[in-house]
């Protein structure tokens, strides 16, 4: 009988020594929000973006493979869930399959579009080659807010989305590198200097009218150099990013544990970040002057596209932004499918969060059209209507948050905590 | 029986010594994961700032050298382990762990606050009576000690558990089940029960009764002798399920399994501690053996443990002295053996109005936290007070002179949909840190009847 206490006792001791590694994995998902910290102040810098299939127009030779429709393991809607299972693995492969690979498709394929007109304006920088530039700048950047978000794998590794859109944009770092002959755009001063805020300035904000800014091409080489160095730097990210989910995609689906490293949580992190800081904050809440005493015009997206009034993006871009993010969230692909998702997990996990989500996204997409297409004129003219746009954002920043993030109950914690 | 029969009672010494065994290993165990992990750096060197426990707002990390606070834990760990220079090493194990501990509540936990209660009790036992380097020192050992000492520890480790008990009796957690509900159906991704037993109503329903149950009785069932076995039996299969849903509790259930030991049959304590010291018999034979080891002073002792165990007793109730709900306001939450009792998140900004001009802006908290910071101060009130007046006191020295603070906050409690949780219309740096009631907390409207 007394011996029954020392089998006791070794046996913890074995089990005690086995299962340390299963400790609290070290999450690093962390590093995106630090990245961003500006110093004291108030104001922040910001980096932002949005993903999304686009709708159809422009040029868009959608390569989307037209996804097959996936019914895997959605949701029993508000029905009891005892005795109910619900496949987490269906909504990554929802996502890889008929969200993720063909809008990165949709989008590379547009990159290159864009490559080839920076091409053909760099040897040749005329009136017409300069318009087809610019078009193919604006189909790319809308298709960008479509795929910003996924900040996973190779394109957090080479730090892809602050590499593809941090604004706003370094004017003279860019100044410099033109001077420079810059082609090594690598080290993190540069990441305001390059992507598609760059190209904005390339196209828009060297000087003030378009025919300056093609005499400037054609007069001096360095400029043309430089948008050669902008194009193929981004086109390359973007062949690694893409090139990358065809191996990654298996990993992906597979990895749906709940741990912090499970690309599962990882998406869900990347999710509810990109909505906020990407979305709610740099697109809208920066340039409102939400985070500081004055508004900051000169933060918005494509700045230099409207400050010399060549048109009007800002406005787009978030609309995109949004509309990626909710085709997201209900698990829809470019023709509308839905598929398993982040809405039928939380149906299944008998919250209405998903609905109430789901009606909030359509509030805030009208709160962000009633805005004036060139948000420097609506700031300057109205901002209250710009801070109404952002708070219809931020009350499903609160949900996302708060009420998602707790029933998903996602383990991004890396250090103990007893639930206290 | 009357109280001097029982401070009389004996018991053998081996029982303090392998609870000093265990308690000093794991401890240095505990330090030397946290250095591993990169924590110290990561909570208490990276942060520029810490959130500190009301009136001890002096402890704050060293710099660099909070390293070195660590390395007095881990080795002082160690010394109590072998049991060398006990007195003062277990002094220094309490001192440098409480200092540590009390450096940022962002890492506030139940089972590292019982970690310094034990350390404190231990300073006043002789827990190197035997089975010690001291004893090879100073060539004697002592046979028996007092049996009070190790009914103290046993009464600190049936307070914890039994606190912890009453504290699950109440509606969320027997009724709705939660927050068990919400965690039970994330660790879907355990084999063969997760995705299965783990998504029905009635598992979370029963576990939650199980924990209930356990937490108030297996004190009983470890001081019954004819049930010890069993509930030694009990502790094990508890902790050891713990550890494998919620692995993020760390060392929780190995403090708590290693703690029980104590609970054990003296000739037990005796018999394995004889066992691993096989080895070492040789030297534990040339020195002599002292019958009983006896206090130069007892009632001093004795008046500081009753004074202890008082405060340890009514303490955790002191949330009786707010209105609100407990869970909410978390007046009086810790400190308490409240644990793994609420699922809770917030989201929480700051509005700074500065008064002259009335103009106001918005903070974005990284600028201050780190992400394990924000996540923490955004559902606990006097995180909140405390960061708010820190970046208000922050703005008044960084071009302003009298700013308004206010906050944006919304929480979700036990799979509540989140609601706002500061009154929005409040300046927060006209209102006091300190034990008075917040009044700006808002009402949970909700009742949750219980402890």
């Amino acid at each position: 009988m007394k011996h029954l206490y020392i089998k006791f006792f070794l046996i913890i001791l074995v089990i005690v020594s086995c299962s340390k590694d299963s400790d609290e994995g070290y999450s690093q998902t962390n590093t995106q929000s630090n990245v961003q910290t500006s110093t004291n102040t108030n104001t922040g810098t910001s980096t932002s973006a949005s993903t999304g299939t686009s709708t159809s127009a422009s040029t868009g030779t959608s390569t989307s493979a037209s996804t097959g429709t996936s019914t895997i393991g959605t949701s029993t809607g508000s029905s009891s869930s005892q005795g109910d299972t619900f496949d987490r693995g269906s909504i990554l492969s929802n996502y890889s399959d008929n969200i993720i690979i063909p809008r990165y498709n949709t989008f590379k394929s547009s990159m290159d579009n864009l490559k080839n007109s920076i091409e053909t304006f760099v040897s040749n920088p005329n009136s017409e080659n300069y318009d087809t530039f610019q078009n193919n700048w604006i189909d790319s950047y809308k298709k960008w807010q479509y795929v910003e978000v996924f900040n996973i794998n190779k394109a957090e590794e080479i730090m892809y989305g602050l590499k593809m859109n941090t604004y706003p944009v370094g004017k003279e770092r860019i100044d410099n590198n033109i001077q420079e002959g810059k082609t090594d755009l690598t080290n993190p001063n540069d990441w305001a200097a390059q992507g598609f805020p760059a190209l904005d300035y390339m196209l828009h904000g060297i000087a003030q009218t378009k025919d300056e800014i093609i005499e400037l091409y054609n007069t001096d080489a360095k400029y043309g150099n430089y948008l050669t160095t902008l194009s193929s730097t981004m086109n390359e990210n973007t062949i690694q990013v893409v090139d990358d989910w065809t191996t990654y995609k298996d990993v992906f689906n597979s990895s749906f544990d709940n741990s912090a490293t499970s690309a599962f949580n990882m998406m869900v992190n990347d999710f509810v970040f990109y909505f906020e800081k990407g979305l709610r904050t740099n697109k809208i809440g920066i340039p409102a002057g939400r985070f500081s005493n004055d508004p900051l015009p000169d933060r918005i997206e494509a700045y230099y596209y409207s400050k010399n009034s060549f048109g009007n993006l800002s406005k787009t871009l978030a609309l995109e932004a949004r509309k990626g993010f909710e085709e997201l969230f209900l698990g829809q692909n470019s023709n509308g499918t839905e598929g398993a998702s982040y809405k039928s997990y939380l149906d299944y996990l008998e919250t209405d969060i998903g609905s109430s989500v789901q009606t909030k996204l359509i509030l805030a997409k009208d709160a962000i059209e009633s805005l004036d297409d060139n948000f420097l004129t609506q700031i300057a003219e109205n901002n209250i209507a710009m801070l109404l746009a952002f708070d219809a954002l931020q009350t499903i920043v609160v949900n996302l948050k708060t009420d998602m993030l707790s029933n998903f109950n996602i383990a991004v914690d890396y250090t103990d905590a007893d639930g206290d | 029986m009357n109280i001097s029969n029982y401070l009389n009672k004996k018991q053998d010494s081996s029982s303090l010594a392998i609870f000093r065994l265990g308690f000093g290993f794991l401890m240095l165990f505990s330090v030397i994961r946290i250095w591993y992990k990169g924590w110290i750096k990561e909570l208490y060197i990276d942060p520029s700032f810490h959130f500190s426990y009301y009136g001890f707002e002096w402890i704050k990390p060293i710099g660099d050298y909070t390293y070195l606070i660590f390395l007095i834990c881990g080795i002082s760990s160690f010394c109590v382990a072998i049991g060398y220079k006990y007195r003062i090493s277990i002094i220094l194990l309490f001192l440098s762990f409480t200092y540590a501990e009390l450096m940022d509540k962002t890492t506030y936990l139940n089972h590292y606050y019982l970690v310094s209660l034990i350390s404190f009790l231990m300073i006043f036992f002789p827990a190197n009576a035997s089975f010690s380097l001291d004893n090879l020192i100073n060539k004697k050992s002592y046979r028996i000690i007092p049996k009070w000492n190790v009914d103290a520890l046993k009464l600190m480790i049936c307070i914890v558990y039994f606190y912890a008990g009453i504290a699950k009796i109440n509606t969320d957690w027997l009724m709705d089940a939660q927050p068990l509900k919400i965690w039970l159906t994330s660790k879907y991704d355990l084999p063969i029960i997760g995705n299965k037993f783990f998504q029905m109503d009635l598992v979370h329903i029963f576990f939650s009764w199980a924990g209930m149950f356990y937490d108030v009785f297996i004190s009983f069932i470890l001081l019954y002798r004819r049930t010890r076995p069993f509930g030694f039996f009990l502790v094990i299969t508890f902790h050891i399920m713990t550890a494998i849903f919620f692995p993020a509790i760390g060392m929780f259930p190995y403090i708590m399994i290693t703690s029980s030991i104590i609970f054990l049959e003296p000739e037990t304590h005796k018999k394995l501690l004889n066992k691993c010291f096989t080895l070492f018999k040789k030297f534990f034979k040339k020195i002599s053996i002292v019958e009983v080891y006896n206090y130069k002073r007892p009632k001093i002792t004795q008046i500081v443990l009753i004074f202890f165990f008082i405060i340890q007793l009514v303490f955790p109730f002191r949330y009786f002295l707010y209105p609100g709900e407990l869970f909410w306001n978390e007046q009086g939450y810790r400190f308490s053996w409240r644990v793994m009792l609420i699922e809770k998140k917030g989201f929480t900004e700051f509005k700074i109005v500065d008064r002259e001009t009335s103009n106001s802006f918005y903070v974005l908290n990284e600028n201050f936290l780190t992400e394990f910071q924000v996540r923490q101060m955004s559902f606990q009130p006097d995180f909140i007070l405390e960061f708010a007046h820190y970046i208000g006191d922050y703005y008044n020295n960084n071009g302003y002179s009298d700013v308004e603070v206010y906050a944006e906050s919304y929480v979700t409690l036990n799979g509540r949909t989140s609601k706002l949780f500061v009154d929005p219309n409040v300046d927060l740096m006209k209102e006091k840190r300190g034990f008075s009631n917040k009044k700006w907390i808002t009402r949970l409207e909700d009742e949750i009847k219980g402890f």
